[in-house]
């Protein structure tokens, strides 16, 4: 009985996604759910410091690797993906789904690496995978969604290129082995420094970031609450295990977060809020990851836990608005409380999850990171992670839900006859999203007991409900809100977009390609109107009439002193020629006449 | 001829949006004291709640008592205004990039 | 009696025995030739593989099988190194995708003589492979002859001009052979024996090198051989041949026939004769490298200017005839590797682009490059292909193109030989502007018909422009992309191909 602890859980993902097509309709969406369902009980189940590897040509590839780290990562991952589609449940085409799986499965994949070619791999695979979902908006009609899917699997595979040229040199470095450890970062060199860049692509790592807002916004509904975990999850997850401890995360991880928050404020599609949205979180456990301290991975993987299930509910009650509206940004929404009044709900607590209000998990993950940046006596970057938290409640707390939700009151039945709460599957997935919310707020133990360094719980105990900690959360949240609303006429918003570090590549590579159009092109036209349409006929011309012209001119002296010639005769004598040359002389003849004359030339030479 | 301008104002001016998005405005005020209080009562606790000023032992700034409310107070108005000040250079319409599209 | 043994001996007798059944089948039942003849040639294909493991697997690396058990030099034998070994396989190979490809474009352009058409198939096939194994001078130009005279009956069969190419064909190609066999004659005269190795033998030991008749000889094999594979200035037989012979021809000569001619040049050069005597006392080889010159820039120019796919295309090959015969008499052993290894290249090469433009042309029923415009719309998989093999012609890695002009080129400068390394890039760039138009008007532009559909008369045509993809069928397009993907293979193990010639290629003594 083949050990079911070696089958990775993202083989039990993809092969299961391949099985969609075969299945019959009504079962479809059920196997999506029962594949994530299956994938999380193999995570519980395999036991700690599992190894499964195959060779393959030279190399060993650790499919399995099994630790604490990856363990909490898998837990996540597949609870999230099981709530999810549930969430996804109304999606009819089949390919979307199969899309999703294997992404989702790849990205358990790279968690449960061991080495970083088999890591490369699954990289790559999500970076294809993930791309269905934002191609497949276009084919529910969206114009702007190939544009996005395309700059989005561009960069995807540029960081990828970046990340196997770093392996390929780390390889050189290290001798051939490449298992995925801090060990092989340990001395920074040019490899290790490709390879972070290939991870902090898909960590939406400043500057290299603007593809995230750019592609999520445009995915279908399902594909921007599946999209919001995985890419940049499974990114920190690489830093983590790769890079803790390496100092310039941290400056990084700052502007990520300062960034996050100014250009959310700036945006007017609510999606594209939430992007940013995650950007911001991200560089939270960028800064995490940077300091690299037991409780700093700790505080890092529990918000990671934590975010994705708040990102994905807001993710969600932002899909089921774009769902049941057709609208996402924000001039056009506003005023659904009455007629979403479960969606606001579920949205706020999201909202309210991702602000870090007591009560919600935000909170007891959010801390963690925190007072690691106090542990580590980091002055600047803990002010800064400060200054971010009271933004997030700015731009996602308070923000999002206000100008979704509230805002003004508007008769929405004019314009969407059918309005109404989403979906019964939308809805339960919100429900079971914002459950776990508020329950991890209540209650984190059971995720704290998943996190990596279980010590420190012992060595340092840190209670997060303090009364001093509560008390100084709710000033700062309070405060925060009050400046909302009392900035409130100058966060009106517009119909505009904020451009991003995107810019470059949009506008200059346009401008690069036309240029080149012209110049190249122009050249191109002028050479074949000169070469190739004159010269060369006229030389291939040339060279074939020609040596009928002079057989021609040979022999028409001898026929005219034979006989002397009217102008008919003469034409019909030089045709004769010419013919008798094209037919048979000059073929045959000359390379008869060559054959014997070479024959002589190289036997003197 | 006075009767024509008020015509030709009554028709040139859009209608003004309702104040407060349309909701009543005595609603609006009620939410405004909640908030009020809201704010305060954290303030308040402040004062029977030992904050075990543990930032003075790690960092050298820890300004007594409210930190954290100026914190969140000067954090997020800086915030807008940094936005405000940013989205001079970073607005720009939807269709700045419709153009550029690849076909 | 091991079979396995047995293998160079089998890869003759399978298409030598499916003439004779196919003959026979082409009396009775006509619907018989097609499988017959693939099913011969698959079973030649696979002794050619055997045969290749056997010279991998042989000590020392060289396998003779005697024929009747008769011992040279008074039997013949059959000689296979790792010069031949592999070109034996292409050759079979070659022979086993254009039999697969064959089916419709037999059927459409040679109607009723499919029993004809397939007989003389399976019989060039025996001469080129006997030619491609052949240890024994006079047995090589008999084989020689029975492909010549099958590829002369097959090439008549084409329409239109076919007949009449055929027949310059025929003198140029038996002057060619003629002259071969008077080389043959003096070298038999001088030396006494028709065994390749005994002749080597016997002129190394006696010291015939000096002699005149023995120069002579050589020369006379070297111009007969020049003639065969259609090297300037003796090449004008090949474009009008090779144009308007039938598709399946075209597909089979055009691989074949000139490349097996280039490895009688090299045996004869090298195996017969040594490097010493060829570049000493024989002709001056820069001279004979600058004719290779000018052999790429007349067939690279010429093709750029034809408007006819095919007849580009066999302009192209006297470009590539021209790259082979200048690598082998660099004089050095990395142009010789060069040359070997773009037999091989260059026999997949040829195969693809004639395949697909076979292809084409049962499908757009032109010939005329107009043609092509807009046909990867429509034909999306030959043009793939297509443009796979385009990209091996130009040389961009990863295809096998590469690799042998990379190792033309570094002969050429080892050499000192500048003048062929120029014109090796600037064939090279030709080559590129040639094809870029054909797949920039193919995927550009809108398909156009270079003629009017429903034309009556004796050229009627019975096209009808179908919507959308219009695909050649599978057993065209499966040689087709077996081929294409073949380049690419070979390109990319073409470290392994190399160490395997390179065994040949030491073992002639380049100083």
């Amino acid at each position: 009985m083949m050990n079911l602890h070696n089958l990775p859980p993202s083989a039990i993902l993809i092969f299961g996604a391949l099985l969609l097509p075969l299945m019959p309709k009504q079962l479809r969406n059920l196997w999506c759910v029962v594949l994530p369902a299956a994938a999380f009980v193999w995570v519980w189940q395999v036991p700690l410091g599992h190894e499964f590897a195959i060779s393959f040509l030279d190399f060993q590839l650790e499919l399995v690797r099994v630790d604490r780290l990856s363990k909490a990562f898998g837990y996540i991952f597949t609870l999230n993906a099981t709530i999810g589609l549930i969430y996804a449940f109304y999606v009819k085409r089949w390919a979307h789904h199969a899309a999703a799986l294997i992404y989702i499965g790849s990205s358990l994949g790279v968690v449960f690496a061991g080495d970083l070619i088999t890591l490369y791999f699954y990289w790559e695979a999500m970076a294809v995978f993930s791309t269905f979902l934002i191609l497949f908006r276009g084919l529910e009609g969206s114009k702007k969604a190939y544009g996005a899917a395309l700059r989005y699997v561009l960069v995807h595979v540029a960081g990828g290129l970046l990340l196997v040229m770093g392996l390929c040199i780390c390889y050189q470095k290290n001798g051939g082995d490449l298992t995925f450890s801090a060990e092989l970062f340990k001395d920074p060199h040019l490899g290790s420094w490709l390879v972070l860049v290939g991870f902090l692509v898909n960590a939406a790592a400043w500057p290299l970031s603007a593809w995230l807002p750019d592609a999520y916004p445009e995915a279908t509904v399902t594909g921007g609450v599946i999209l919001s975990a995985y890419t940049s999850k499974t990114a920190v997850y690489t830093l983590l295990r790769g890079f803790p401890g390496y100092e310039i995360l941290i400056p990084l991880g700052c502007i990520m977060a300062m960034y996050g928050i100014i250009y959310a404020l700036l945006e007017n599609d609510m999606r594209r809020i939430l992007a940013y949205s995650i950007v911001n979180q991200v560089g939270f456990m960028v800064v995490a990851a940077g300091i690299g301290s037991e409780w700093a991975i700790n505080g890092a993987v529990a918000h990671a836990f934590c975010h994705i299930i708040y990102k994905a509910l807001l993710w969600m009650s932002a899909g089921a608005v774009l769902y049941m509206t057709g609208k996402s940004r924000c001039t056009d929404l506003g005023g659904l409380y009455r007629y979403m009044p479960w969606t606001m709900v579920f949205g706020t607590i999201g909202a309210l999850a991702i602000s870090a209000v007591p009560g919600t998990s935000g909170f007891t993950s959010k801390s963690l990171t925190i007072h690691a940046a106090e542990q580590a006596h980091l002055f600047w970057p803990w002010l800064v992670l400060e200054v971010a938290s009271a933004g997030v409640f700015l731009h996602a707390g308070i923000k999002f839900p206000y100008f979704v939700f509230f805002a003004k009151v508007k008769d929405w039945t004019l314009e969407k006859a059918d309005i109404g709460e989403p979906p019964w599957c939308m809805r339960i997935g919100m429900a079971l999203m914002a459950f776990l919310c508020i329950f991890l707020g209540v209650y984190p133990e059971p995720m704290y007991a998943i996190l990596p360094y279980q010590d420190v719980f012992q060595t340092d105990p840190y209670q997060v409900f303090t009364a001093g900690h509560l008390v100084s959360q709710f000033q700062l949240l309070m405060f925060s809100g009050l400046v909302f609303f009392l900035m409130l006429p100058m966060l009106r918003r517009t119909n505009t977009i904020a451009i991003d570090t995107d810019w470059l590549y949009r506008r200059i590579v346009p401008m690069f390609y036309r240029f080149t159009d012209w110049s190249l092109n122009g050249i191109n036209r002028w050479t074949a109107a000169l070469v190739v349409d004159r010269l060369i006929p006229r030389l291939n011309h040339f060279f074939a009439r020609g040596p009928y012209r002079v057989w021609v001119r040979v022999n028409m002296p001898f026929a005219r002193l034979n006989r002397s010639m009217g102008e008919v005769e003469e034409f019909s004598a030089r045709r004769f020629f010419y013919r008798q040359a094209m037919l048979g002389i000059l073929p045959i003849g000359v390379t008869a006449f060559l054959a014997v004359v070479g024959l002589l030339i190289l036997f003197f030479a | 001829m006075s009767e024509e301008t008020r015509e030709q104002e009554t028709v040139a001016t859009p209608p003004a949006a309702p104040k407060h998005g349309g909701f009543d405005p005595g609603l609006i005020r009620k939410l405004w004291i909640a908030l009020g209080v809201a704010c305060a009562l954290p303030v308040i606790a402040e004062l029977f709640v030992d904050r075990h000023h543990g930032h003075g032992e790690h960092f050298p700034v820890d300004w007594g008592f409210g930190f954290y409310a100026v914190l969140g107070f000067l954090a997020c108005a800086g915030s807008i205004l940094l936005a405000k000040g940013l989205g001079l250079f970073l607005k720009k319409n939807e269709d700045y990039y419709d153009h550029d599209e690849p076909s | 009696m091991d079979i396995v043994q047995q293998a160079p001996i089998l890869m003759i007798l399978c298409p030598f025995l499916g003439a004779f059944a196919v003959s026979l089948a082409g009396l009775i039942q006509r619907r018989w030739c097609y499988p017959l003849t693939v099913l011969f040639t698959a079973g030649s294909a696979y002794a050619g593989l055997g045969t290749l493991i056997q010279v991998l697997r042989t000590e020392g690396g060289v396998i003779r099988y005697r024929m009747g058990g008769w011992e040279p030099p008074f039997g013949i034998e059959f000689r296979l190194d790792a010069l031949n070994a592999a070109i034996a396989l292409m050759v079979v190979v070659v022979a086993l995708l254009v039999a697969i490809y064959s089916r419709q474009t037999v059927a459409s352009e040679t109607a009723g003589k499919e029993g004809h058409f397939y007989t003389l198939f399976l019989l060039l096939t025996v001469g080129v492979l006997g030619i491609s194994m052949t240890g024994d001078a006079f047995n090589l130009y008999v084989f020689l002859e029975i492909s010549s005279l099958s590829s002369y009956a097959l090439i008549a069969m084409g329409r239109g001009r076919a007949a009449f190419s055929c027949f310059n064909y025929i003198i140029m190609g038996t002057i060619g052979a003629s002259f071969y066999l008077l080389g043959v004659g003096y070298l038999y005269i001088k030396t006494g024996s028709l065994n390749m190795t005994d002749i080597a033998r016997i002129l190394q030991e006696h010291g015939l090198y000096s002699s005149n008749s023995v120069r002579i000889g050589f020369l006379f094999i070297l111009i007969g051989v020049w003639i065969k594979m259609a090297f300037v200035p003796l090449h004008r037989w090949l474009p009008n041949a090779y144009t308007f012979a039938p598709s399946t021809t075209s597909c089979l000569v055009a691989p074949l026939m000139t490349k097996v001619s280039i490895y009688v040049m090299i045996r004869i050069m090298f195996s017969v004769f040594n490097p010493e005597f060829v570049f000493g006392v024989g002709p001056r080889s820069d001279l004979v490298v600058w004719l290779a010159v000018i052999a790429m820039m007349v067939g690279s120019f010429y093709a750029l200017a034809k408007n006819k796919l095919k007849m580009m295309l066999a302009y192209l090959v006297i470009a590539e005839v021209g790259y082979m015969v200048g690598g082998a008499w660099l004089a050095n052993a990395t142009g010789l590797t060069g040359a070997i290894f773009h037999i091989l290249a260059d026999g997949l090469m040829t195969l693809a682009l004639f395949l697909a433009a076979g292809a084409i042309y049962y499908k757009r029923k032109s010939y005329n490059i107009v043609a092509t415009k807009g046909l990867f719309g429509k034909m999306p998989f030959t043009m793939g292909a297509f443009a796979i093999a385009a990209l091996s012609m130009i040389g961009i890695p990863p295809t096998c193109g590469f690799f042998s002009k990379w190792y033309l080129i570094s002969g050429g400068i080892e050499a000192g030989h500048w003048g062929f390394v120029v014109g090796l890039l600037t064939s090279s760039m030709v080559n590129a502007v040639l094809f870029f138009r054909i797949l920039e008007r193919a995927y550009f532009e809108k398909p156009e018909l270079p003629y009017e559909p429903g034309r009556q008369g004796k050229n009627a045509l019975n096209f009808v422009e179908r919507k959308g993809v219009d695909e050649a069928p599978l057993t065209m397009l499966a040689p087709l992309w077996a081929a294409s993907l073949g380049l690419v293979l070979l390109g990319v193990y073409s470290g392994v191909v190399i160490d395997f010639i390179s065994r040949y290629v030491n073992s002639v003594g380049f100083q």
